[in-house]
């Protein structure tokens, strides 16, 4: 009996395992190969035997990375504030008072999941277009300033919340904006958080409308021009590896830190 | 996607107790009423103008023949663009692959997640975080960076996977993975659920801890085998995150797809492994037919829609609550 629980044992590390190499091994292979040398990054050495930075020097040197960055930055700092803003906002709403058209407008919330981009982005391309914000930012963050996926998870959050504490405060003369201010926020700050972190991933990862707003690399963001990268046909895949690398390290560097809150809301909200 | 498939409206619980007022003006009445769609504006207003509206234009413009040229205006052509559509070839081979990548990704989204979360369940705290913690991060890259590494990965003279499989022997010549018809989509394929396999599993993981344990011990001292435990207690019990997985996955199996063949394949080689999303991207912004585009893009939320009703539909029916 013993033995066969070990075995047991064995066999789910050694599964695991298998997975965890499977998750990891492509993200190992694109670092070591940005620190190859010329000559060695066409073998299949597991580790750099002469480490290099020209790769990455050669990068910068070619894609205005910084600025791409700075505009990823920029993206999705704002997408994700003005989906928190309009969310916590509509979410309010809806848990707190009783109105005509609340079902009718919570169902529009709730089915809008069903309409695909590929499906509006020919109105809202030309709409932007009209606007005259293409090849700028605010025309690639205002089409996602709302997120009817954050609101539902708002309206889950404010729907635990308990009455009673609002029925107090609003009987301490506490105005309504006030209430959501000061009463509920700091009692979700941790959920707010986590959507945040999650809003904050979607909006840097964001690629096909991007793509369509923006065609000037000054006013790309990272994503659409390391996608120009792997599809000239330069045969740099060491600096294309140290770009890809640079692209993603502040997703990465964000889930190093916050690796459970990051996990959590995924688990907790699903994905957009 | 919000986690709540089916309408969870309530209405709130307390109605406002009024609170003394000596007196109670008529624009403070008005005020108050119009309060809560005061907070809701922001949000119904973008949603609107950024979602529902273009829909509706969406709808028009796939009766209609229109190039995209500003200071044109489209011009009504009745079902010309559906016809069109069923007339041209790589549509029809788009909605074959639509439907390969919709089945193909079964397997990463629920059989070998669902097996795999099952199978690490009794795990202790610590391990088992670590694993959790490494196998998710696919899920948080974004889809350019997959697409480059993986594109490195696969590279036709270079590629770790060309040198591997040729010094084992198990292949004579380079293959060049995304140039070639027999293997671009089951490249495609293979990296979307990369990605998803992860979050699958952490998925199934946590619905797993949900469950009450008391369960396993009865059954256990009922002599119930491994088994039969699986199929009687975790598989009911799990049945509402299952079909969550699955109405995500055939719902997004084609957005998920959609970036990894605009970068590495743009749909080819020879239409071989586009779908419908893509070639709606690829009507409107490289034939500059808006027409077709919406024709492909109506006919298609429709048919997304009446599958998510019933996946809705049996999920409310069939999924198993423990309550």
């Amino acid at each position: 009996m013993r033995r066969k629980v070990r075995l047991i044992n064995v066999i789910q590390h050694l599964l695991l395992i298998i997975m965890c190499i499977i998750a990891i091994f492509p993200i190992y292979w694109m670092i070591i190969s940005s620190f190859k040398n010329e000559s060695e990054i066409f073998t299949a050495s597991f580790i750099p035997l002469k480490p290099t930075i020209e790769n990455y020097v050669y990068a910068f040197s070619e894609m205005p990375i910084v600025r791409m960055m700075f505009n990823s930055f920029i993206i999705a700092i704002l997408m994700t504030a003005l989906q928190l803003i309009t969310s916590l906002l509509a979410g309010y709403a809806l848990v707190r008072w009783k109105f005509k058209g609340s079902f009718f407008i919570y169902t529009l919330l709730s089915l809008s999941w069903l309409i695909p981009f590929q499906a509006i982005m020919i109105p809202n391309y030309v709409l932007i277009n009209q606007m005259g914000l293409n090849e700028q930012l605010l025309g690639v963050v205002l089409p996602f300033a709302v997120s009817t996926f954050a609101i539902l998870s708002r309206y889950q959050s404010f729907k635990a919340f308990p009455v009673a504490l609002i029925e107090a405060a609003r009987l301490d003369g506490e105005s309504d904006f006030g209430i959501l201010l000061h009463v509920i926020l700091p009692n979700i700050k941790s959920t707010v958080a986590s959507l945040g972190i999650l809003l904050f991933i979607n909006g840097w990862n964001e690629y096909l409308w991007p793509m369509l707003i923006t065609k000037q690399m000054e006013n790309a963001p990272i994503q659409i021009g390391l996608k120009s990268f792997v599809n000239s046909d330069v045969n740099m895949w060491g600096s294309l590896m140290a770009a890809t690398t640079v692209s993603c390290l502040p997703i990465l560097i964000i889930y190093l830190v916050l690796q459970r809150q990051v996990v959590d809301s995924f688990v907790r909200f699903g994905i957009k | 996607m919000s986690r709540s498939l089916e309408n969870n409206y309530h209405p709130p619980l307390s109605n406002e107790t009024p609170v003394f007022r000596k007196s109670v003006s008529k624009k403070g009445k008005i005020r108050k009423t119009l309060k809560p769609y005061f907070y809701l504006l922001p949000a119904i207003l973008l949603l609107g103008i950024w979602m529902y509206k273009p829909l509706i234009t969406t709808f028009f413009l796939a009766f209609q023949k229109w190039s995209m040229v500003p200071g044109t205006t489209p011009e009504f052509v009745g079902f010309e663009n559906f016809i069109r559509l069923f007339n041209t070839k790589d549509f029809v081979i788009s909605i074959e692959n639509t439907i390969f990548y919709t089945i193909g990704l079964l397997p990463f989204s629920i059989i070998i997640p669902l097996l795999l979360a099952v199978a690490t369940h009794d795990m202790t705290g610590k391990v088992k975080n670590v694993y959790r913690v490494l196998f998710f991060i696919p899920m948080i890259l974004a889809p350019v960076t997959v697409s480059a590494i993986w594109r490195w990965l696969f590279h036709p003279s270079n590629g770790l996977v060309n040198i591997f499989l040729l010094e084992t022997g198990l292949i004579d010549t380079n293959i060049s993975f995304f140039s070639d018809p027999h293997f671009a989509k089951w490249i495609i394929l293979l990296m979307t659920g990369w990605s998803l396999i992860g979050f699958s599993t952490i998925m199934f993981s946590a619905a797993l801890t949900g469950i009450n344990k008391d369960y396993y011990e009865a059954s256990s001292l009922d002599g119930a085998s491994k088994f039969k435990r699986f199929f009687d207690i975790t598989l009911p019990l799990l049945s509402p995150t299952i079909l969550f997985m699955l109405t995500m996955s055939i719902l997004f199996s084609s957005q998920f797809t959609f970036a990894y063949i605009d970068i590495l394949t743009a749909g080819g080689p020879f239409g071989s492994s586009t779908n419908i999303y893509y070639e709606m991207y690829k009507y409107g912004f490289y034939n500059l037919n808006a027409g077709l585009s919406s024709a492909a893009a109506m006919l298609f939320f429709f048919v997304f829609a009446i599958i998510a009703l019933v996946l809705n539909y049996v999920s409310r029916k069939f999924a198993f609550y423990d309550n």
